[in-house]
């Protein structure tokens, strides 16, 4: 029953700040096993919709569906032993516990004293952080964070992964590492990719389908072909003279 | 005089390490959930009463109260949150401030009800008399206090790095949002630490019982005690803790000794103010 329907479901998801409509009755299916991209112009509302998708924040309107659950309003952990997890766009690290006890938080998740070391370990071993497993996230740069914090939502055991511009600020060797562990993520682990991305290399090489987000709304969807031919994705990025 | 002088200090650090663990309860409250438990010090006087029940109604030794008073006091905790300290969480500072002030007239209110003015103390204990130390006495059971005291803030240590809920615990003290997306539930692991912090004034109770008396205004005395030792330690290092609450409680013997046993809090207070014009950020701590 579960695996017809959609992994995630957002129906007219709508969040307002004050007056301001950062989502407007925004909907979106994710099936199992697929990777998908959600891009948009600075400001379109991609991570609110992350944070409403989440349960960080309660929507104004509309629901949100995991597993064919309504989880509107599920509290985060409750979601994570669901199977849903997330990075941040603004890094948001542990930053008095060392690596190893960041990701240790997250394997809690699904394991118990027993089994914990082994999963710290291997999660460790696959985003290549072994070396670094006894610094203190306070004294790590930038992409390392970046890996621990992908290290720490792996270590959960999630089905589905929400990854919110986890490429930013990554060098070309550090992106391309990074998008052959994504690709290994959803084709080994079989971990459904929800991934907003600014860099737009990133989700044209690694997303089969792409969700484009304007001012709060889905205006368009398809291919990395499609969405690139597409004039209203190239006007929501480059405004209307450039089309012209 | 140096042979006065060293006792009392020998004396002082003994108390010390009982400070220390009391604040370590205050401390892993306030370093996780940003409140300050006003009230803390009035849990070591209910624990004090409690030990006193048990040890009167059931002619138990002092030190083997806690078998009794520490679930009671987990317990106690663990409501308490749920009934008082949870409705607060997302309010202005000064709701916080005024139910945990709340709490404590009131369990003062309470202990005044129930036991009356007068201090109560333990009437005999198996562990009797004095130790030889170099030369100088030291109370046994002050010495027992003392080493319990020290092996309880090694096991919290313990606890808080090695095994799930403590990992939990530092995570959700780290950054709660974040926490509670990798699965951690912050209600349960918020209650956890307050009925944590309850239980290990249980703990400091019963050893105290041993050579002390209660009565309902002590729990000023160990508030004052415990928020000092907090802020000379800093946040975060439970070294820093033990440290604190040795300089306190060598103050405090000094200050009886030699001054006037009615200065103990004067003397907690001018080190706390030395502290706080020297270095601001506590002695020890950490950012």
């Amino acid at each position: 029953m579960e695996n017809h329907q959609p992994l995630l479901k957002a129906v007219d998801l709508t969040v307002d700040f004050g007056s301001l409509r950062a989502v407007n009755h925004m909907n979106l299916e994710v099936q199992r096993g697929e990777l998908v991209g959600l891009i948009g112009p600075n400001g379109a509302g991609k991570t609110t919709a992350f944070n409403a998708l989440t349960g960080l924040i309660m929507p104004n309107e509309g629901k949100v569906f995991f597993k064919g659950h309504d989880v509107t309003h599920m509290l985060p952990h409750k979601r994570c032993q669901m199977g849903m997890s997330r990075t941040f766009q603004v890094i948001r690290p542990f930053v008095h516990l060392t690596v190893e006890d960041a990701v240790r938080v997250g394997a809690y998740n699904r394991h118990g004293e027993r089994t914990v070391k082994s999963k710290v370990d291997q999660v460790l071993e696959m985003c290549e952080l072994g070396e670094m497993r006894n610094r203190v996230c306070a004294d790590l740069g930038l992409a390392t964070l970046r890996r621990i914090e992908l290290a720490r939502a792996l270590a959960t055991e999630p089905e589905l992964l929400l990854l919110d511009e986890a490429g930013a600020g990554l060098n070309e060797t550090e992106l391309a590492g990074f998008m052959k562990l994504l690709h290994r993520l959803n084709e080994e682990e079989h971990i459904t990719l929800l991934v907003v991305e600014h860099v737009m290399k990133m989700v044209m090489g690694v997303c089969r389908r792409i969700i484009v987000l304007d001012s709060g709304e889905v205006i368009a969807e398809g291919t990395p072909e499609q969405i690139s031919a597409n004039p209203r994705v190239i006007e929501a990025y480059l405004g209307k003279r450039a089309v012209l | 005089m140096t042979d006065t002088l060293l006792q009392s200090i020998i004396t002082g650090v003994l108390m010390g390490f009982v400070y220390a663990l009391i604040a370590v309860g205050l401390s892993i409250i306030y370093g996780v959930m940003n409140v300050v438990n006003f009230a803390h010090g009035d849990f070591v006087m209910l624990s004090m009463y409690l030990s006193y029940m048990a040890g009167t109604l059931l002619v138990w030794d002092a030190v083997a109260t806690p078998l009794i008073t520490v679930p009671l006091l987990f317990l106690f905790g663990f409501i308490t949150y749920y009934l008082l300290i949870d409705k607060t969480l997302r309010q202005l500072y000064v709701v916080q401030l005024a139910v945990t002030v709340g709490l404590q007239i009131f369990l003062r209110s309470l202990a005044l009800i129930v036991w009356k003015a007068q201090p109560r103390a333990l009437q005999y204990s198996i562990i009797q008399g004095n130790i030889e130390f170099f030369g100088y006495s030291i109370l046994t059971s002050r010495l027992i206090a003392a080493v319990v005291s020290l092996i309880f803030i090694a096991a919290i240590a313990y606890f808080l790095n090695k095994t799930w809920a403590g990992a939990a615990i530092r995570a959700a003290s780290d950054d709660l949002d974040t926490a509670s997306l990798m699965g951690v539930n912050y209600h349960r692991t918020y209650a956890l630490t307050f009925a944590i912090g309850a239980a290990l004034t249980a703990i400091a109770g019963g050893l105290l019982m041993s050579f002390q008396q209660t009565d309902p205004q002590g729990g000023m005395r160990f508030g004052v005690l415990s928020w000092c030792v907090m802020a000379l330690a800093g946040l975060g290092s439970l070294p820093g803790l033990i440290a604190a609450g040795v300089i306190v409680g060598v103050a405090e013997a000094v200050a009886v000794t030699f001054f006037d046993p009615r200065s103990r809090l004067l003397a907690i207070y001018m080190i706390f103010i030395l502290v706080l014009w020297l270095k601001p950020r506590g002695l020890f701590g950490r950012k």
